[in-house]
């Protein structure tokens, strides 16, 4: 059995491509289908680093490097949870138009086997995945997401000081 | 989700067979039709044809890598469904009551004979 795994989740969201994908690459405010995390960038293209802040901007929760960016069909970058020492893995995101809207397509790859990043994964992959064609089909997230968002608000003092942002500067290496 | 879509994920679960499939692809994701061919006595033509039904539904997402095919399990229709039928007290209270039922069992199954 190899050590690392892949998940798959797809889902058919009603609306054009366009729509989908400037959904998803957001940038500078909080998206109810990443947990209400900010996307940060100096700009999306390969090479260049992204972080997942908090609203507040003082806690990261995922940190990783664009690989690909083929507007608006595909998007992959590294994958590192900031709680968790797990190696870092690699998510795309795939978009095709299909006759009732885009096919949503997230894979999840690399994912160090047994680990709680692969546990986090699948349950945030399924989120991911359905928060995003509530969202974009009806402007309003699903109620399991905006119950996360509203968990996650509550509870960002008991963070641990490892997620601070001051940790993860755009600039830091990633292993 | 559209009804269509709906329907198709009720007729795909509704077989002892379709998710006996579905958990042996949750559990060697990536795996090929043969993989899941040797669980079952049937022939490969029975097994393909549940596979279709599961596919359509997007239970089951084929990805073709190279020459072989690669099959993985998708849990969003569910979730989907899940969220369909789920508001804000009825996640808390159905997850107080499964919890109920799940440690329940647990306690008794565990429970020793009297002698």
């Amino acid at each position: 059995m190899s050590e690392t795994v892949k998940q798959v989740f797809r889902v058919t969201i009603q609306a054009s491509l366009q729509e989908v994908w400037e959904t998803l690459i957001k940038e500078g405010e909080p998206l109810p289908f990443f947990f209400g995390s900010v996307l940060h960038t100096p700009g999306l293209q390969p090479g260049a680093p992204i972080r997942m802040r908090t609203p507040s901007n003082k806690y990261t929760g995922v940190v990783g490097e664009v690989l690909d960016f083929e507007p608006p069909h595909r998007y992959s970058h590294t994958f590192k949870f900031t709680n968790l020492d797990d190696p870092l893995c690699k998510v795309t995101y795939e978009l095709k138009e299909v006759a009732d809207g885009v096919e949503f397509t997230l894979i999840a790859e690399e994912v160090p086997r047994g680990t709680k990043t692969e546990k986090q994964m699948s349950q945030g992959g399924k989120i991911i995945t359905t928060t995003l064609k509530t969202l974009v089909e009806t402007g309003k997230p699903t109620f399991t997401a905006r119950m996360i968002m509203t968990i996650g608000g509550l509870t960002e003092w008991a963070t641990p000081a490892k997620c601070l942002s001051s940790n993860w500067p755009m600039d830091k290496q990633l292993t | 989700m559209k009804p269509a879509s709906m329907d198709a994920v009720f007729q795909a679960l509704a077989s002892t067979s379709r998710r006996r499939i579905l958990d042996i692809v949750l559990g060697m994701p990536g795996c090929s039709v043969n993989d899941v061919c040797k669980y079952f006595d049937t022939s490969r033509i029975a097994v393909m044809k549940h596979l279709r039904v599961l596919e359509r539904a997007d239970l089951i997402i084929s990805r073709k890598d190279g020459r072989t095919r690669e099959l993985y399990f998708n849990a969003v229709p569910i979730q989907l469904i899940y969220d369909r039928w789920t508001t804000e007290y009825s996640a808390l209270w159905a997850s107080h009551v499964t919890d109920i039922k799940f440690k329940s069992e647990t306690k008794k199954s565990k429970k020793k004979r009297p002698s």
